[in-house]
């Protein structure tokens, strides 16, 4: 029910008692009937324990629980409004909205000059979408289909690959230049290269939208789409809400996202004293397992329905969006607020991003996906939790 | 010039005079104004030139003739008085600043001078020592402005700008050749042919894994004798790296021919006759071979002011040495390549640019470098495959990038303006790079 029927001059009653339905619908809607949204008071729990009983790492444990739905629904919203805005610039807002809440949470912890968290959960989050997200989209399609071999259009993997390695290019000068110690001024040359890479890297983005958005739509149709017009797909689906409940949801959904994080920011380094783990396991492997959550369900019932192309582009245009995008946003918002974010982002964690691409590249490159590919992924990615699990960040020792 | 044609080269030679002559005719408007001093040097030096030798005034028109082809025909060569001038202003005033700036633009035009005498010798020995003069004479520029810099000892300028040369080959001329080529092409994904981009990739990676060993051997401190060991590592992996080369040449140019057919050569050969393959050669045999000579004079002259002037222009303008090595000097290197690249990329022909790319940064690191070192090697330098750290990991991702670029045979311009862009973070990386090794020196 997208448009409202056409009615005639109403008393004033009837129109608030109209209106006041209306919302009453959208908020039956975006929050009462998707599952996940049975996690959406722990937000409010979580506010409640900082201020009752000030236990870090429960509130810590509460905010990533609350902060889940919300961008779940971030991301219905985002959807919703997309119908209505036409495929160009519906990509650019999926473009932009993909991450927010990863980047909501990396400007409140730059505001708090942690630095190093926003490294490490922007680089965490890349890491679980090319190896936990890909990997169970694909074994779980896989093992649904494994009577034959899934496929998915290579070109598109293939750009978005060389974007990724683009963006390892720019994190890596930084880090092997600090690391040489070769730089003209210790320290201040790193940021002042990354700032140039950073805006050389919004260009290159940019212009892969440009690209992608424009000039070559034929190459981004997914393999299989003949098929999609007999299959009930969720492509097909009509808006659920209307045009400005979509942006109205957006902002209210953005604010609640922005008040948790908040929250969520402040206990990170209690939570680690209190779990005994270190602030770069938390920042690597869990905070992004918890932002990437929707989008990790979404990638999943994707590939079991067959159509692989979107699971890609929700799991690798995700990476690619917060390398070439997100990473260098941050840095451009820590040179406004004056605080030193740059590209460096020490040589343990480029070195793993780095060989993550690789792989990641390596095996996407063929165009065909099974459930061992899947599998070995998914290990890859244990193994990462695991170094990251015993890894403590030499950044102090540095100063 | 380092692009092979075998093909174009065969049909060339296998022509017979009276059909050279009937091309000659056939040749459009923009050549027609050349078609005239061709015949006529054409029955001159076909037919038994030697007859004129006899003739003074023939000598001093075949001279002036010779001389109008190929100094004074091509608007490149308006940069040709920044030579003198270079050394004027190093003799009268010695501000090292504008004496690099001057010879850096004298020595372009003379770069692509030379590249011409070697595709005109070229149409006269036939494919297979045709292609062979192509690989050694192609970065003929870098690598006499190397062999001097290693006479003077700037072991760091040498490695740095053949580094800067693979570099700018591999990103900036590549990348502005798929940019420009998928701009005039938009409608179209322009391919090339898989095999050949492959097998260059592959030499590129055998080439870093040359330089990564000593590198990583001397970053560890794990050889057996310190500072020693690389050397000898280094000057046993350039043999086999020249070795390498060499067979690479041999696979290329006898054994293969038919895996280098470009995809669309075909179509190619039949329709287009304003197709600079088809080109015939515009000076004669001697002449080629002599003008080779005068070429490498002037440029080897040059080239000895230009390295004189590198820590002076560096101070000068407060530049790192590093960056003037590894980004100015191949920019200028490479300038007629680059031309070229974009030129042949804007015509659809994105196999040969890609042979003046690839072809060009798989010649100097299989070629140039290990060539450089037994040269360090009989000159008694101690010029080794160690390039330190950081220009060996840049080395080793960019090869990485482009590699993987290529390896799915088509162009469009995103790709282009993609590896356009990793130059420029690669460029600035290098305007902030200091070379350690001034104070590794101090501490051993």
């Amino acid at each position: 029910m997208v448009h409202l029927p056409s009615r005639p001059v109403m008393p004033n009653s009837w129109i608030a008692r109209h209106i006041g339905m209306r919302a009453v619908r959208s908020i039956y809607i975006v929050l009462l009937k998707a599952k996940i949204n049975m996690l959406l008071p722990f937000g409010p729990l979580a506010i409640l324990l900082h201020y009752v009983t000030g236990k870090h790492g429960w509130v810590f444990f509460f905010s990533l629980l609350g902060i889940i739905p919300l961008a779940e629904r971030l991301g219905y919203a985002t959807e919703q409004l997309a119908f209505y805005t036409g495929p160009t610039v519906g990509g650019l807002l999926n473009a932009t909205f993909g991450n927010a809440t990863e980047m909501i949470i990396s400007i409140y912890a730059l505001k708090n000059g942690m630095i190093r968290v926003v490294q490490q959960s922007l680089l965490g989050s890349i890491l679980s979408n090319m190896l936990l997200v890909l990997g169970c989209a694909f074994f779980s399609g896989g093992i649904v289909h494994y009577n034959k071999v899934q496929v998915f259009n290579k070109s598109a993997a293939v750009v978005n690959s060389g974007l990724l390695l683009m963006a390892v290019m720019g994190i890596m000068f930084p880090a092997v230049l600090h690391f040489t110690r070769t730089e003209v001024h210790f320290g201040k040359s790193e940021l002042a290269l990354s700032r140039f890479s950073s805006c050389i890297m919004l260009v290159a983005y940019a212009s892969y939208l440009f690209f992608q958005l424009r000039s070559h739509r034929s190459l981004y149709n997914p393999i299989n789409e003949e098929g999609d017009n007999d299959q009930d797909c969720d492509e097909d689906e009509i808006p659920e809400i209307t045009h400005w409940e979509a942006i109205g949801w957006l902002s209210v959904l953005t604010v609640w996202v922005s008040i948790l994080s908040g929250y969520l920011v402040d206990a990170i380094q209690g939570a680690s004293d209190s779990f005994n783990i270190p602030v770069a396991f938390i920042s690597v492997i869990l905070l992004p397992i918890v932002g990437n959550a929707a989008e990790h369900a979404s990638a999943i019932m994707f590939a079991m329905k067959d159509k692989l192309d979107i699971t890609l582009g929700v799991a690798i245009g995700s990476s690619t969006q917060i390398s070439m995008f997100v990473i260098p946003f941050c840095v451009v918002v820590g040179w406004i607020m004056g605080e030193p974010m740059d590209l460096n982002f020490q040589l343990f964690e480029t070195a793993t991003l780095f060989i993550t691409v690789l792989v990641v590249a390596f095996m996407l490159q063929e165009g065909t996906s099974n459930y061992f590919k899947g599998l070995m992924l998914i290990l890859c990615y244990l193994i990462v939790a695991a170094s990251f699990f015993v890894h403590v960040d030499p950044s102090n020792d540095a100063n | 010039m380092s692009y092979m044609l075998p093909v174009e080269m065969e049909s060339i030679d296998n022509e017979s005079i009276h059909e050279f002559k009937d091309e000659i005719l056939s040749i459009p408007e923009m050549k027609a104004q050349k078609s005239q001093p061709i015949q006529e040097l054409g029955e001159g030096s076909f037919s038994g030139g030697l007859q004129a030798k006899g003739d003074d005034k023939m000598w001093r028109n075949v001279v002036c003739r010779s001389i109008k082809t190929v100094v004074l025909s091509n608007k490149l060569n308006m940069l040709m008085p920044f030579g003198p001038l270079a050394i004027f202003v190093h003799i009268f005033t010695g501000h090292n600043g504008w004496v690099f700036f001057l010879t850096l633009l004298g020595i372009t035009p003379l770069a692509e001078r030379l590249g011409y005498a070697t595709e005109q010798l070229a149409f006269y020995t036939g494919p297979t020592v045709g292609g062979l003069l192509n690989a050694t004479f192609g970065n003929a520029t870098e690598l006499i402005i190397s062999i001097y810099a290693l006479k003077h000892g700037m072991l760091r300028v040498v490695q740095q700008s053949l580094l800067g040369s693979i570099l700018s080959n591999m990103l900036l001329v590549l990348g502005c050749a798929f940019f420009c080529g998928g701009l005039v092409f938009q409608d179209k994904e322009q391919v090339f042919n898989k095999a050949t981009a492959v097998v260059n990739s592959g030499l590129l990676l055998m080439a870093v894994m040359g330089l990564l060993f000593p590198a990583v051997l001397h970053y560890t401190h794990t050889e057996v004798h310190f500072g020693k060991s690389e050397l000898a590592l280094s000057r046993f992996s350039s043999c086999i790296m020249l070795l390498a080369y060499a067979i690479y040449l041999f696979f290329q140019l006898k054994s293969q021919k038919n895996l280098y057919v470009p995809l669309n050569e075909e179509g190619s050969q039949n329709e287009e006759n304003s197709d600079d393959d088809d080109e015939t050669p515009e000076i004669s045999k001697w002449e080629s071979i002599i003008w080779l000579i005068i070429m490498t004079s002037w440029i080897s002259f040059l080239s000895e002011y230009l390295v004189n002037a590198i820590k002076g222009a560096s101070v000068a303008w407060k530049i790192p040495i590093s960056f003037i090595s590894v980004i100015l000097l191949p920019i200028v290197g490479n300038a007629a390549e680059h031309a070229s690249a974009i030129m042949f990329a804007m015509k659809d022909k994105l196999d040969i640019s890609l042979g003046v790319a690839i072809g060009s940064s798989t010649q100097i690191s299989m070629f140039g470098i290990p060539f450089c070192v037994v040269i360090g090697w009989i000159m008694g330098r101690p010029m080794d495959l160690n390039f330190q750290l950081f220009e060996t990991a840049t080395l080793f991702i960019t090869v990485l990038v482009v590699a993987f670029l290529l390896q799915d045979g088509t162009s469009n311009y995103f790709k282009g303006l993609m590896l356009i862009l990793c130059y420029l973070i690669v460029a600035a990386s290098f305007f902030v790079h200091v070379d350690p090794s001034a104070a590794d020196e101090a501490g051993t």
